[in-house]
């Protein structure tokens, strides 16, 4: 405590400072905060709406408020040390801060309104359509949230607080300028691991397995409710803005009473709610007019808008069609809008369907595409570099290719068995050694020498004699699961910056040379992590992410050749700097084709 | 008899729905014969009539046991590039058409009629397909594949709604409800496709759809892909076939999806009641041969090679460039 009031005695003879640009954290919040009082002046302000009390180890009372960005906002820095000024308090714990609380929360505080986009189908553009709106009201100077109750998908990635939510919800944050996105934004995430069952993941840690019946007719009924409740209460406190996507359709009139992931999350929130569908496969007007039409009337009547998404050719052409369907509906169409050329990760492995090859690099890395592939946009940040992809389905697919990537998966032990059944395991076993092969996660387990599963991973207990290039074993004893944000550098190589995420079952007893060293900003500790045999061309880690920051892809593409020439180097980029860019586009075309008077008007941003 | 098979959407799985339903009635003696009043594709076959169809409906006339000609598909759409489109009438290439000169429906539908009573005078039955979707509001004035040839033909018609990606029942409830009134009593029923999981979590939808719409569920049909030949299956040299015969591939890949869907309990028999219900139904030869399994001889001139690509149009998951013969055998590969 006199630890915290010593630095806020320091901020008061200060000054109004604004966003501290030079300091090593910042934004640590969200992008244009105002850093005067890095040290809140109110601590505790005991006021629940932004914070909650806690008890310590050892009994004792903690306040926590660390989600709370009030004093942050930049209005309200200023007018708080204005007033410390005039009312000459020099002094941390001054009662009369009590009194400026009361009257910049009066001022400046109004509690959040809640929209949501539903699609029509999967893949209608809702994320895309969120980190849009996220956007461009941040970029109006709204804090914003994005918000998914309930998240179908296997690309997920570690927050600060090592929770576990969707990839797509952690990219809509930093659309929203954010850099803390937490499970709040993604209460529930279900993890596909057979046909019909999924791993579900609350509040950012494993739950429980459920199949499709149990999850509706258990999870939903029992503490599901719930859960979307509390979160999005909890950034409608915080947030001015809580932009909330749905899944799937809103009008799957088969679990309509069961479904929290749409009209219900929307009535929680008391949201009002923009439907959007993708033009691209036609018949749009029918799938508009058939889901507003099976949402029952009352919960029909939150939908205030449609955009048509992803028109290729002329939007115009749309117009006419645009105008009937307004008529029939009484429910305006406030954007057409094109296809936007962006480079934003993929959120489902449908977008993966069919593809077998992307990019038009000179050199050939095989991704083998696992039946239960996860978190594949670690793949994105290659497509920068002079390479392409090849998917491998069958040993043939690796005939010819210049590397190989064992990508992340739901279950290393069945994926590891399929590739055995189809014949990869053993044309890898001839090419190892010849070209470079790098794991990630799930693929780098499989190239130890043992999985010893006790039957949680792949249904029975076995060991498994694995692919052998490195000396490691991995056990799946127990329903456990390492969630852990990574910061660190490379032991190997330029000895460069490296960041990612790790998100796995089963524990890897390593007996190689590590690759990264691990040196975590929030957690303890310096630790070795990876493996890597150099002479060999083998390299393996458990880090999502390691090819964004520029260090490691440019490392292990270096050992790369494509007809004996090595990969062409392209200016060294970093793949965050390129995502907002392509945020900003994303953005843009919305704007460009959206009514936004009207957007804004449904948002209650323009009265 | 005749029946159209309509999408919700592009890609929903009309063409493989023909394919399948094509197979499965020429096994049963039914004599089938595909049909899609106007393609848009670039994808075209040479047919032994010396006329040039869509791919689609080449394939589907592997499926029914049928030589492919002209009748099967009136009116061709290539797109040229540049906003010129090749319209290619009774498998001839007919004129150009351009944002100055679009097609009008008139100047097409009473080939595609014409051809669709010829086709239905020499067949058991017209297994139709649409085009996209039949809903889309800003083009139905011009519809020829659907709604137009309803119209014109009184031909009813089946939606194929693709349930992978979601939103099915309002994707069948909206194009019903677009389809314009004259012709809307023509939907008799929908087949769901592309469907995984349990199939009693459909129950009630299904219910409550055959209730909103008075359409009938004629069957859910199972997630998989036709697999088309594609340049991977194909190995030739100097125009002489060599290696796996892509249409016996085709075939047997097709026999299994049928297989599926009759376990699946697909009720065919609902459909031939469909098909039988349109304006006029004439005699066939039942139980003729079929030529199903029959080696098609390659005959003409294979100098006259011209490249296309091979896909079926919206369906296709990435196209090949295959080589083509003019009798639409394929004869050299990349």
């Amino acid at each position: 405590m006199d630890c915290i009031k010593k630095k806020v005695n320091e901020e008061l003879a200060a000054g109004w400072i604004g966003s501290n640009k030079a300091c090593a954290y910042h934004p640590c919040h969200f992008t244009g905060q105002d850093c005067t009082f890095c040290y809140c002046p109110f601590y505790p302000c005991n006021d629940t709406t932004f914070g909650n009390e806690l008890t310590g180890k050892r009994g004792n009372k903690v306040w926590a408020c660390s989600d709370c960005l009030f004093i942050h906002r930049p209005e309200v820095g200023k007018f708080v040390i204005a007033r410390a000024k005039e009312l000459g308090i020099e002094q941390a714990g001054d009662p009369r801060f009590m009194d400026i609380f009361k009257e910049a929360k009066e001022r400046y505080y109004k509690r959040g309104r809640a929209l949501m986009v539903v699609g029509a189908t999967s893949d209608a553009g809702k994320s895309v359509t969120v980190a849009a709106i996220c956007r461009i009201l941040h970029s109006r100077g709204y804090l914003v949230a994005p918000f998914k109750s309930q998240n179908m998908s296997l690309n997920s990635k570690v927050t600060r607080n090592g929770s576990e939510i969707a990839m797509i919800q952690t990219l809509q944050a930093t659309a929203a300028g954010l850099k803390n996105p937490d499970h709040h934004m993604n209460p529930i995430l279900l993890k596909p691991k057979k046909d019909t069952v999924s791993q579900v993941i609350v509040c950012g840690k494993p739950y429980a397995d459920y199949d499709v019946e149990g999850y509706y007719s258990e999870f939903v009924p029992g503490p599901g409710r719930e859960i979307v409740r509390e979160h999005i209460e909890f950034l409608k406190d915080r947030y001015d803005y809580v932009i909330m996507e749905g899944a799937g359709s809103p009008a799957e009139i088969n679990i309509y009473d069961v479904d929290i992931a749409n009209m219900r999350a929307a009535e929680i929130a008391d949201a009002d709610v923009i439907l959007v569908v993708n033009v691209e496969w036609g018949g749009a007007y029918a799938y508009a007019l058939g889901t507003v039409e099976l949402i029952p009337e009352g919960d029909r009547k939150r939908i205030k808008g449609i955009i048509l998404n992803n028109v290729r050719g002329n939007p115009e052409n749309m117009r006419s069609g645009a105008d009937k369907l307004e008529e029939m509906l009484g429910i305006p169409v406030i954007g057409i809008v094109p296809h936007a050329d962006v480079v934003l990760p993929n959120e489902d492995s449908v977008s993966l369907r069919g593809v077998r090859m992307k990019g038009k690099g000179k050199s050939v890395i095989g991704v083998v595409r696992f039946p239960r592939i996860a978190n594949f946009t670690d793949l994105d940040p290659l497509f920068l570099e002079d390479v392409s992809i090849v998917f491998v389905q069958g040993p043939e697919d690796l005939e010819g290719v210049d590397a190989v990537l064992l990508p992340g998966t739901k279950n290393t032990v069945a994926d590891f068995l399929w590739m055995r059944e189809t014949g990869i395991e053993a044309k890898l076993k001839e090419l190892w050694k010849k070209v470079p092969i790098v794991g990630i996660c799930g693929g780098y387990q499989m190239m130890g020498r043992v999985l010893h599963d006790n039957g949680i991973e792949g249904g029975v207990e076995q060991d498994i004699e694995a692919l052998g290039f490195f000396d490691n074993e991995t056990s799946f004893g127990e329903y456990k699961k390492v969630i852990l944000q990574d910061e660190g550098h490379m032991l190997v190589g330029d000895k460069g910056e490296v960041t990612g995420y790790e998100l796995h079952m089963g524990i890897t007893d390593v007996k190689e040379e590590p690759m990264f060293i691990i040196e975590n900003r929030y957690v303890s500790g310096p630790e070795n992590e990876g493996s890597v045999r150099e002479s060999e061309l083998t390299f393996g880690t458990y880090m999502h992410g390691v090819f964004d920051k520029p260090a490691f892809r440019r490392y292990f593409l270096s050992f790369v050749k494509h007809d004996g020439k090595p990969v062409e180097r392209r200016e060294v980029e970093d793949y965050d700097a390129i995502l907002n860019e392509n945020l900003d586009k994303l953005a843009k075309v919305f704007e460009d084709n959206m009514d936004m008077d009207a957007l804004l008007r449904i948002m209650g941003a323009r009265e | 008899m005749k029946v159209l098979f309509l999408g919700t959407s592009s890609g929903a799985g009309k063409t493989t729905v023909c394919a399948m339903v094509c197979r499965r009635l020429a096994q049963l003696g039914k004599g089938p014969v595909p049909f899609k009043g106007s393609n848009l594709s670039l994808n075209s076959y040479a047919t032994a009539d010396g006329g040039e169809i869509g791919i689609g409906q080449a394939f589907q006339s592997w499926a029914a046991g049928v030589e492919a000609t002209s009748d099967m598909n009136p009116v061709l759409l290539k797109p040229a590039g540049n906003g010129v489109i090749q319209l290619v009438l009774d498998g001839k290439p007919y004129r150009d058409v351009t944002k100055a000169a679009p097609m009008e429906r008139e100047e097409v539908m009473d080939h595609v009629t014409a051809a669709l009573s010829r086709l239905e005078s020499e067949h058991g039955i017209v297994v139709c397909e649409g085009s996209g979707s039949p809903a889309e509001l800003n083009l139905l004035d011009r519809d020829v594949a659907n709604t137009g040839l309803m119209r014109a033909a009184h031909v009813p018609a089946i939606l194929v709604a693709d349930i992978d990606r979601g939103g099915v029942f309002a994707a069948i409830y909206g194009t019903w409800r677009l389809v314009p009134e004259d012709v809307r009593p023509l939907l008799k029923g929908f087949v769901i496709n592309r469907f995984r999981g349990d199939r009693a979590i459909l129950k009630s939808g299904i219910e409550r759809m055959e209730e909103l719409t008075g359409m009938r569920c004629l069957g859910i049909l199972p997630y998989e892909f036709l697999r088309f030949p594609e340049e991977d299956s194909l190995s030739f040299a100097e125009g002489k076939l060599e290696g796996e015969d892509p249409r016996a591939a085709f075939l047997s890949n097709l026999d299994e999806m049928v297989q599926h869907a009759v376990e699946s309990g697909f009720d065919f028999d609902a459909l031939l009641e469909i098909a039988g219900s349109g304006s006029s139904s004439r005699g066939h030869p039942e139980g003729a041969d079929l030529g199903i399994g029959r080696e098609h001889r390659v005959h003409g001139d294979r100098r006259a090679v011209h490249q296309i690509k091979v896909g079926v149009g919206a369906e296709a998951q990435g196209a090949h460039r295959v080589l083509y013969g003019p009798l639409g055998h394929i004869v050299r590969g990349p």
